[in-house]
């Protein structure tokens, strides 16, 4: 497929710096609420390393990982952007993760979001 | 009054979901971006193509055994004599006999050593018991192994009297996979 020869190649695509003027006429939902208060209890590191823990023990991460190779391999090394091979194995990665894995994370989750929203 | 509980449990559900995906999705960009940046620096020998198959090749060639793996796509595959290839992880999934999560074999040591002693989290929970034989045994190097608490919020308690008398480690009673060692 030829690329277009005046659009520079950016390996990783950053979504445009929000405006100043715009954010301060949003009200904020629930969801980002919550989410601030996660970050500030330091709860969503304490998920995030939690879930890291949990799809490494069962094998997820290496399942990703040979997911990521036999890609980069068919396309070529030098030819991927992390942008291509991110959308390449997120459905997957998404699919795979096992159910008793997901129901302990969302039990924690409910668990913070009933105590949040007190 | 049931009506808004359950929609409020629903939604509060949705809303844990979200949450999740989100955590999910930062994962995968973690673990694609350092592939992709070992990738791109040449560090993963795996990926090296051209060099895999001469590599085969030369053994299949010097051990005169027929059998061609190089179609597959994950770890570099060694033949042994009888001309059987191993994963250089081991696949197998089993259940940790502490804990009770379903791990991967080769994943097996390194859970081990959180799941019941290297890890903070598990040496806290056993300075608080105050049996002796655990004294005694206990070395006092973070690598001690007899500490036989899981730091997994799901255990209860008495799942843990299984280990208190102490005599866990020894021999590897039971444990007769051998993977784990004294430190």
């Amino acid at each position: 497929m030829k690329r277009r020869r005046f659009r520079v190649r950016h390996s990783v695509n950053r979504p445009p710096t929000p405006d100043a003027a715009d954010d301060q006429q949003k009200q904020p939902s629930l969801h980002e609420i919550i989410n601030i208060k996660m970050i500030e209890s330091g709860e969503k590191e304490r998920l995030m390393e939690l879930l890291k823990e949990r799809l490494i023990d069962c094998g997820w991460k290496d399942e990703m990982q040979n997911l990521c190779r036999a890609f980069i391999k068919k396309e070529g090394r030098n030819n991927v952007t992390l942008d291509e091979l991110i959308r390449a194995i997120t459905p997957k990665g998404r699919a795979s993760v096992p159910d008793s894995v997901k129901a302990e994370l969302l039990q924690r989750i409910q668990t913070f979001l009933v105590s949040a929203a007190l | 009054m049931s009506m808004p509980n359950d929609d409020n449990a629903s939604s509060q559900s949705q809303l844990a979901s979200l949450f999740f995906e989100d955590l999910l999705d930062s994962i995968i960009v973690d673990v694609a971006s350092e592939f992709h940046r070992i990738s791109r620096l040449g560090l993963d020998r795996n990926l090296e193509d051209e060099e895999e198959e001469l590599r085969l090749s030369a053994e299949a060639r010097a051990k005169a055994a027929d059998l061609s793996n190089s179609g597959e796509a994950t770890s570099k595959y060694v033949v042994d004599i009888f001309g059987q290839t191993h994963p250089s992880v081991a696949n197998e999934i089993f259940e940790c006999m502490n804990c009770g999560r379903s791990i991967m074999a080769g994943r097996f040591a390194p859970h081990l050593e959180k799941c019941m002693g290297k890890g903070r989290k598990a040496r806290l929970k056993a300075t608080r018991s105050s049996t002796t034989a655990q004294n005694r045994y206990t070395r006092g190097s973070p690598g001690s192994a007899y500490t036989p608490y899981a730091n997994s919020t799901s255990t209860n308690s008495t799942s843990t009297n299984r280990y208190s008398n102490g005599t866990y480690g020894i021999a590897g009673e039971g444990y007769s996979n051998g993977t784990f060692e004294e430190p």
